[in-house]
């Protein structure tokens, strides 16, 4: 049996088929508070587009400037729940209404040519990630080509995973020598919101176009699924918990003795 | 120009697991600096609760010992006492003193009523994820 309307499973399938959607923001509002507050950080730093960043900032001082916007947006009681509202729609469709969410949002810069920011081919869940994660990724800019991350769709991605034993002996790069014929480079603009599924391999490669990428990229998952590494309360929280959980999870039998 | 006085917290740890979890107490002074590091707040030694399944002895001596210090930094939310009534009543306790208890790993703290709420609803959910039937999973 399948319940979901017609749109649920229009949703559904484009998800399973690609491991992954793209879709307009939910919550447009939201989506410029967030950017906002981001470009406010790089105008105090003597920069105007976050797609020139690089004009301003050097590979060397990126890290650090990188760091002090996470620390400084995560320090803001509202970003995470705007964070949420850009995806809830796709969220409640792909993941459920009783959800938790990663206690920080990270952010990625990605200057051109740099080479310090790489993320080598992996999956979440090779390193302590639940199958039960998915990952909202929020691009601040328009994103193309190698300016983006890239994934591995499903089907290559079951056939990497069945044959893994054959690649674990080499490196990141030997992996990704393996499966850069069969990634998918994802387009997508500002606006715009991925959602995909943390347990295919991605990642990103050198920036090779001429503007600046800034993406922000946060965790969801049922709040009563299973958790690997990430916990609850160390890396996960309760957003949406909701009302028979609360009154069962405190539910006291009659005493009888 | 006056310099700030530094709020004074008391570290709790733990030389027993908690909910399956078992951290070197060494590691929980590391997490514990670390964060008063970060937030500006002046560590003192931490006390370490005793190895005795569901003790919380040092735990009820710090609250009593609160109105001396600020507050209490523990390493986790999950070295609070499992029993809903005794950690609610701790927690009651601080709330009453006007004083807050920060928990460094979580990053989180209680220090009034939406705290409160917050992290008991951690608590809950951890508590019921075991009975959660989940499929195996590697």
């Amino acid at each position: 049996m399948n319940f979901l309307s017609k749109d649920e499973k229009i949703l559904e399938s484009e998800f399973l088929d690609q491991g992954y959607i793209i879709r307009k923001t939910a919550n447009k509002d939201a989506l410029e508070k967030i950017k906002n507050f981001v470009t406010d950080m790089l105008v105090k730093k003597g920069g105007v587009y976050l797609d020139n960043a690089h004009d301003i900032i050097s590979t060397n001082e990126l890290n650090d400037f990188r760091l002090d916007v996470i620390k400084e947006i995560n320090s803001q009681s509202w970003l995470r729940e705007a964070y949420y509202q850009v995806a809830k729609p796709y969220l409640d469709i792909l993941v459920g209404n009783e959800l938790a969410m990663q206690s920080r949002v990270n952010l990625s810069i990605q200057l051109p040519e740099d080479s310090s920011s790489l993320l080598p081919v992996h999956a979440d869940t090779w390193s302590g990630d639940s199958p039960f994660e998915i990952v909202v990724w929020l691009p601040l800019v328009d994103c193309f080509k190698t300016k983006s991350m890239f994934l591995l769709p499903p089907k290559a991605s079951n056939n990497l995973s069945d044959n893994f034993k054959f690649h674990a002996q080499g490196s990141s790069e030997d992996l990704f020598n393996e499966i850069k014929n069969d990634i998918n480079w994802i387009k997508i603009n500002y606006g715009e919101i991925l959602v995909f599924n943390q347990a295919y391999p991605h990642g990103n490669r050198i920036n090779k176009e001429s503007e600046t990428r800034w993406s922000m990229n946060c965790r969801f998952k049922g709040l009563f699924t299973p958790y690997k590494d990430k916990k609850i309360g160390e890396f996960f929280e309760p957003i949406t918990l909701r009302p028979v959980s609360k009154i069962a999870m405190s539910y006291k039998f009659p005493i009888t003795e | 120009m006056k310099s700030k006085i530094k709020k004074q917290f008391r570290g709790y740890i733990f030389s027993r697991s908690f909910m399956e979890e078992r951290v070197p107490q060494h590691v929980q002074n590391i997490i514990i600096r670390d964060y008063c590091s970060k937030k500006n707040i002046q560590y003192l030694l931490s006390a370490s609760e005793y190895a005795m399944g569901n003790s919380s002895l040092m735990l009820r001596q710090l609250v009593k010992d609160l109105p001396s210090i600020d507050g209490i930094v523990a390493y986790s939310i999950f070295q609070m006492p499992e029993d809903n009534d005794e950690r609610q009543s701790i927690f009651n306790s601080v709330l009453l003193l006007k004083k807050e208890i920060h928990f460094a790993v979580e990053g989180l703290s209680l220090y009034d009523n939406d705290t409160y709420n917050r992290i008991e609803n951690l608590w809950q959910v951890k508590k019921t994820l075991p009975h959660c039937n989940f499929l195996e999973i590697n």
